[in-house]
């Protein structure tokens, strides 16, 4: 679990995952509680220090709680960047990666 | 029934005791080890409630160590290590530690040897910040270690040690064991809490005072613990370090410490003991940490480990 119930109140990304052993991966997002509109964008890194997007940002409306973003050929390191959290409309997530060699 | 035993290897490079329990290649896998958290088990999964936020601190990962600018390390051997890392975040070292400022990984194992009287752990591991700006790196990673966490069907007893290996960004590079200071109270020892289920003697890394000059009330400093471990001379190189811990299981005492090249005699030296918790008799959780010392990630590689006993 790379993300356990982190409040977000503005763009925020998830702590660099590397997982170059991994031939694929889902991310798993949960929500919880109130939310607003939420956009969540899989990026992937040489090094865990620059970062490209990989793939079309995945939209969580308010009404929903959890979402699947799923990645293959993604070298080595893996993270999510959200937008649509603010000060006003903050979330609260949790991220889930499962890894198969 | 006749045994023939062929031990693999790459256990040469360690020094077990005669029963080898786990020896975790993490070229494997996590072999088990996973990250430390509280116990979700109040209403809506929520923890209890405690002054350091222990749901916060950074996941651990299978590393190739894949670097910046130089070269992608693998591991000692092979290409994958068990990486702690810690989230870009740290308070001073006086006061507690912020949330994510340290990486813990441990293995729930247990206790099955009534004539048990050592356990060992060992590893080889390397650590480096991550570069993510310039300098030298060293001065930003403010310790690391490994504790037992242990219960037998008397007391809750954690022996362990860490290298303090820097104080708010000055350079220290000494080892401590884990024992707390005498008279340090509940109140001492949570942050000013009296209540709460957390007592002096459990959970050592991040509860207690700390002092600046490093000591702290849950560690004491090793008799003759300096050493200028090897670090290299930019953080995206790594070199790998040997570690081996000997605990005397039936007197709760502390026995050697190796680290690289030098044998440190700890006989006579106690870690804290405490009341045991409910429902964990023979509990046996090796444990290991990092803990970043500035607002920079830094990571812990652990090639292999081997716990073992006698």
């Amino acid at each position: 679990m790379i993300e356990r119930r982190v409040p977000i109140t503005a763009t925020f990304t998830t702590h660099p995952y590397e997982a170059g052993w991994a031939g694929e991966a889902v991310f798993f997002v949960q929500v919880e509680g109130d939310h607003p509109d939420l956009s969540v964008q899989a990026q992937i890194s040489p090094d865990g220090l620059h970062w490209v997007n990989r793939g079309d940002p995945r939209k969580i409306a308010a009404d929903e709680e959890i979402a699947a973003i799923e990645l293959t050929n993604f070298g080595g390191w893996l993270r999510l960047a959200f937008t649509g959290a603010t000060e006003q409309q903050p979330a609260t997530v949790l991220v889930h990666i499962a890894l198969k060699g | 029934m006749q045994k023939v035993i062929q031990y693999e290897r790459g256990l040469e490079k360690f020094k077990p005791l005669r029963n080898i329990v786990t020896y975790d290649d993490f070229d494997k896998g996590f072999n088990g080890w996973l990250d430390l958290t509280p116990n979700f088990v109040n209403a809506d999964y929520r923890h209890y409630p405690s002054e350091v936020d222990l749901a916060s601190w950074a996941p651990s990962m299978l590393s190739a160590a894949p670097m910046r600018f130089a070269a992608t390390h693998g591991s000692m051997e092979g290409t994958y290590s068990l990486k702690l890392s810690t989230r870009p975040v740290a308070d001073r070292y006086e006061q507690k530690p912020a949330n994510g400022s340290m990486g813990v990984v441990l293995k729930r194992l247990s206790a099955f040897d009534p004539t048990m009287r050592y356990i060992q752990i060992e590893a080889w591991y390397a650590y480096t910040p991550q570069q993510d700006r310039l300098g030298f790196g060293e001065e930003d990673i403010r310790a690391f270690g490994f504790y037992f966490d242990l219960q037998d069907p008397q007391y809750r007893w954690m022996p362990g040690v860490r290298y303090v290996n820097s104080v708010n960004g000055t350079l220290t590079k000494k080892w401590q064991y884990w024992r707390v200071a005498d008279g340090v109270t509940k109140k001492d020892w949570c942050y000013g809490r009296e209540d709460g289920w957390q007592r002096p003697g459990v959970d050592n890394l991040w509860y207690g005072r700390r002092y600046p000059d490093g000591s702290a009330d849950a560690f004491q400093w090793v008799p003759d613990g300096e050493q200028d471990l090897l670090y290299n001379e930019s953080p995206d190189k790594i070199n790998w370090l040997y570690f081996r811990l000997l605990i005397d299981y039936r007197r709760r005492e502390y026995v050697e410490m190796q680290s690289m090249d030098r044998t440190f005699d700890l006989r006579g030296l106690a870690p804290t003991l405490t009341e045991p918790y409910k429902n964990i008799n023979n509990l046996i959780n090796p444990i290991f940490f990092v803990e970043t010392d500035t607002n920079r990630s830094v990571n812990l590689f652990l090639d292999s480990v081997v716990y073992s006993t006698d």
